[in-house]
This record gives C-alpha cells, structure tokens and sequence, in this order.
C-alpha cells in the first residue's frame, strides 16, 4: 500500500515537474525570436521596449539561471503578461477559469449520471430494440468531433427553432438567465460525457451480471431492478471512476470547442482569440492551468477509487 | 448478445490455458487467419471504409471539378454544382473529395507513428522488466496525465501550420494506451514455450522480440492501430476548427473551420458545414468499426471506443 502511494506521488510530481519544464522551455526552443515567443507576435513594440524585455526576462543569461527565476514566478502566481489583453495572464485566467469549471463540473455529472442509467439498462438487457439502438446512437456519437454536434445543436435549436439564446453565459446574472444560456452547451458536452461512461458501463454490466454474487440475489428473490442497481452497477461503476479522471482532460479540451462554438466567455474563447492573436503568454498560462486541473481531477479519484472499493485500500 | 458474451468466456478460458493455443495460432498461415478475421467484420463499416479508401485513391474520378477551380462565390446546391460553393467560389462536392485523402493520410500517419513508438516501448518494458520496465512505464503514466489538445494546441500555436507537423505531433503524443496493452501482452508471451525454448537454444533477444513476440502481438496491436487512426481524424479535424490545421491542403477539418468563420453557418448554408461534418463522423465511425473487427471478442469490444479521443 506504502510503496504504491509512493509511486504514485512520485508520477504526479514528475508528471508536473514535465509540465512545468514543458512550459519553460517551449518559447525558448521553437523557432523564431524567444523575446516574440515570450510576449507573443502581432504585438506592436518598439525595439527598444524589446530590448529592454529581452534584459528583463533574462533571455541572455544561464538557461539554469532563467529556469530559477521562471519557478520563482510560478510560485508568486506570476504566470506572465498579455501585452494584447494589457493584463496580468493569472488574472485573466482567474476570470474565465470558474466559468469553464462550472460549465464543464455540470456536463460532467449529468453525463456520468446519463451513461450510468443508460449503460446499465442497456447492459442488462442487451436483447431489447431500446439498447441496441442507444448502442449504436452512442456509437456514433463518440465518434463525432464535439465542435460539429455543438455546431448542429446551435444551427437547430438556437437558430432555426429560436428555442435557446445563441451566445454568452448570461444577459442579466439571474440562474434563470445562466440555465437558459447554459442548456444546450451543456446538454452537448454531457452527451459525450454519457457516450464514453455508456460504453463502458454497458461492457462492465454484461460481465458482471454472469458472476456469482448476481445469481445469488436472484436467488434471494430479489427484483431485476434491484439485482441491478444495489449489487451488480456498484461493482460495475468502479472503472468509470478512473474513466471520468483522465476524461478530465478530453472533456475539458472539449469544453474548449464548444465554449467557442456558443461564442461563451470561458477558457476555450480565450485560447482561440490568444490563437489568433498569437498570444503565447495566455496558451501557456491556460495550458499550465489545464495541465494541473487534470493531474488534482486523477488524484482526486484516487482517493475516491480507495473509499469506493476497498480492495484497493487493502495490502495485495 | 448473450451467446456471443459465453462464447467470449469460452474462448477466454482457452487463450487461459496458454502455450497450446498460442502455439497453435501460429502454425496457422497468415491467409487463414484472414479470412477468418475477416468474418467478424461489420459489413456496415467495411463498406463505409472502402468507400472513403477509394475517395482517397481516385478522387479524380468522383470530384466533377478540381478543388481549385473558382466559380460564383456563395451558390445553392444546383445541378452544375450538387452541394454548392463556397465563399471563394470552390465547388464543395470536389473539396470534400479531395479532402478525404488528407484526413485519411493525417489519420493513418501518425498512427504509425504512434504504433513504432507504443509497440517499442510496450515491448522493451514487457519483455526485461525490472527496472527499465520501471523507468519506461513510469514515463509511459507521466506522457498519459497531460492533456494532449491543449499541448498541441501551443506546439501548433508556435509551429507553422503544416500537415508534417500536425502528424509527428499526434503521433508523438498518442502511444500510451499502445504501449500498455503491449507490455501486458507480453509479459504473457515471454513466459510461453516457445520463447523459453528460443531462449535456451541461444537466440539474441532482439531476435525473439522480432520472429516471436510481434506477430503474436498482432491482433492486439491492429485494433489499437485503427483506433489511433480514428482519433487523429477526431484531433485533425479539431486542430483545424481552430486554424491550426494546413490552409493549404484542404481537410474536411478545415471546410468546417471555414464554414464557420467565413460565413456559411450565418448564411444557414447547410450543404457548406453538414457534408465535412458528416464526413468525418462516418470516416471514423468505419475506422472505428474496422478496428471492432480486428478485435477476437465482438461483445466486449465496444467498450474500447471510449478511448477514441
């Protein structure tokens, strides 16, 4: 038990200790000027202004020397400066990150509670029209690119049935106003959440459903549902947990695409906009914070896998 | 379902018992063992597949016009041009054509790449085990917790735009669920008959890793191949929603992109933003298929879709 909690947090530190190395060197390796590469291109300097960043930034001493100073700023919460939004990147950041949280924390629990219910039915019965059709649709969902469903469901439900707003978070800050924006972003990113949870769940059930412990209760004369729900979705549901960790990470790049599609105020329209405007300092500064959203979303479920099942806790 | 979920557990039971089966397989030719993988395809999906192979070999034949070629900018479908044209006047129908050969080449690109690199590392890792086993899946577990989009989202932010890069990126940043299920495999194979016996008569390591390891890891390694295809079309496609893909080489990624950018999603101009759209869904649905059909167990094997993105 010691020794694989020790190996653990050791990949989780190596894994942000690559992270925070990746993010230090790029600008510095990729070609071009690593002064423009710092500060992002398009943005209108004087060379002197330059040359006085390239001094200020440390770009001509020691690599050893710059990496020291980059983790000082780190730790001050310095993740650099926007010269095209004329702000501090963390603030920035700090803006659109609880948005984006929000949007992507919602879709994530209706998803998994979606694919759950569905993939345990559709498990359960795999014979009934109903669960081959969900099959097939879910399918054929996670084979779709996020972007292009989000696109259909804003041309069909915003623009052609005029059901939902079409853009933004919110146009007075009431929850009714937020639900009404937020609905069907959500509701496409929680079908894709569902999709990978469906697929999964609905493999685990049929596998479960032949153990021993499901003819028991049977035996006991316990309902279907019952059998279903209390024993067999319990154990079913364990690989799910690892699932929605390192779905995290696909769910939140995916969150990024349909944030632009529905044009909302979140991460995903500051990178694209920081894209466009080559605007390094905010992709990396987002990168950073997406890296370690991920790595606290697998660690978080490790705990979470040691509470759920106990085998894990005990000593193989 | 339920037969096919017994006949799973039968057939797990055997491939159990090991070194009969394992060396049975291998005294099989490889045009028997085709033909009965062949069996367990999708008709479905190996129909859809052959018709995009064949967009993408001879698009000359189905596209009316070259994707070049410019005529009245912004037109509905008519009988000259079936889905239209776009805001610089392209014929549609022919972009999408053409198009299928560079979403297809992105595709299996870098899944090769991602399959040399997985396979190697998966290899190494399984078969000496110990420490460098240690190191490489370590490595392995650390490369799994970045998130890949937004990382290659800045390597595209800095890069230029160009097909080349796009598949060393992916291909570079997709190997680890490969590499796994290699290592697995193989820790497996090493401790079977035949290895044991090459080993004794003296042959190099890296002598039984190439004549005995690797075609037993075959039909592990080719639907995870497929898979990887089918997840770089997903990726590609994305990249380019986001301009970061290859102007100059038209995807389907990238009439998307412009579909939505330059106008056509504004205009309601359906036959501009569906067609790729529906494009790259049934492109990596029949990719996505073909690897189900590489698959022994047809039951399980859905659930490795999830790991599509």
């Amino acid at each position: 038990m010691i020794s694989t909690a020790v190996k653990k947090t050791f990949r989780y530190l190596s894994s942000f200790a690559l992270i925070v190395s990746l993010n230090f060197a790029l600008p510095r390796l990729m070609p071009g000027d690593p002064v423009k590469n710092l500060i992002g291109e398009d943005v209108y300097v004087s060379d002197l202004v330059i040359e006085e960043l390239r001094a200020e930034l440390g770009l001509n001493r020691p690599l050893l020397e710059q990496f020291l100073a980059y983790i000082q700023a780190l730790l001050r919460f310095d993740l650099g400066y926007s010269y095209h939004l004329h702000s501090p990147v963390a603030e920035v950041l700090q803006e659109r990150i609880g948005w984006t949280l929000l949007f992507v924390g919602v879709s994530v629990g209706l998803g998994a509670g979606l694919g759950v219910f569905l993939g345990a039915y559709a498990g359960w019965k795999p014979e009934t029209k109903l669960s081959r059709g969900l099959s097939c649709g879910f399918i054929l969902l996670s084979c779709t690119p996020p972007y292009f469903l989000a696109l259909l469901f804003l041309g069909i439900f915003a623009f052609k049935l005029g059901l939902f707003p079409f853009k933004g978070f919110y146009d007075t800050l009431t929850l009714g106003s937020i639900a009404s924006h937020l609905f069907l972003p959500v509701s496409v990113l929680a079908l894709f959440s569902a999709s990978r949870n469906f697929l999964i769940l609905r493999g685990s059930v049929i596998q479960e459903k032949e153990e021993l412990y499901a003819l028991y209760a049977r035996a006991k004369g316990l309902y279907e549902r019952e059998i279903l729900f209390r024993h067999v979705v319990k154990n079913a549901s364990l690989p799910i947990i690892t699932l929605l960790a390192l779905d995290f990470g696909f769910l939140f790049s995916g969150a990024l695409f349909i944030e632009i599609v529905f044009s909302l105020n979140g991460m995903g329209t500051l990178i694209y906009d920081a894209i466009i405007g080559k605007d390094y300092p905010v992709l990396q500064g987002a990168f950073l914070l997406i890296a370690l959203a991920v790595l606290i979303a697998n660690i978080l479920a490790d705990f979470l896998y040691a509470v759920v099942d106990p085998r894990v806790r005990r000593p193989a | 379902m339920q037969k096919e979920s017994r006949a799973y557990k039968e057939l797990g039971v055997q491939r159990n018992l090991g070194l009969p089966k394992e060396s049975y397989t291998l005294k099989e030719s490889g045009l028997q063992k085709f033909g009965k993988i062949f069996k367990t395809f999708n008709r479905g999906g190996l129909l859809l597949f052959f018709f995009f192979f064949f967009l993408a070999l001879f698009p000359s034949l189905f596209a009316p016009y070259s994707p070049s070629e410019r005529f009245i900018p912004y037109e509905a479908p008519s009988e000259a041009h079936l889905l239209g044209t776009n805001d610089i006047g392209n014929d549609i129908l022919s972009e999408l054509v053409y198009g299928t050969r560079i979403s297809l080449m992105v595709g299996f690109a870098s899944a090769c790449i991602s399959t040399v690199i997985g396979l190697s590392i998966g290899l190494l890792a399984g078969y000496f085990r110990g420490w460098t086993a240690e190191v490489l899946m370590g490595f392995t577990d650390v490369v799994l917790l970045l998130p890949k989009l937004p990382l290659i989202i800045i390597l595209g932010a800095f890069l230029r735009p160009s097909v080349w890069i796009l598949i060393l990126v992916l291909g570079l940043l997709s190997w680890e669920s490969l590499a796994r299920i290699v290592r697995a495999k193989t820790l497996q194979l090493r401790e079977s008959g035949y290895v044991k016996s090459a080993q004794c008569i003296g042959f190099s390591s890296f002598h039984i890793m190439c004549t005995d390891i690797i075609p037993n890891l075959v039909h592990v390694i080719l639907p995870k191949f497929m898979l990887a295809t089918a997840s770089a079309m997903i990726s590609e496609a994305s990249l380019s929603f986001l301009g970061l893909g290859d102007p100059s080489l038209k995807s389907w990624g990238i009439m998307l992109s412009f579909a939505f950018s330059r106008g056509g999603f504004i205009r309601d101009m359906w036959w501009w933003y569906l067609p790729p759209g529906l494009c790259i869904t049934f492109c990596v649905l029949a990719v996505a298929l073909l690897g189900f059909g590489f698959e022994p167990k047809t039951g399980v094997a859905k659930k490795e879709v999830v790991k599509l993105q």
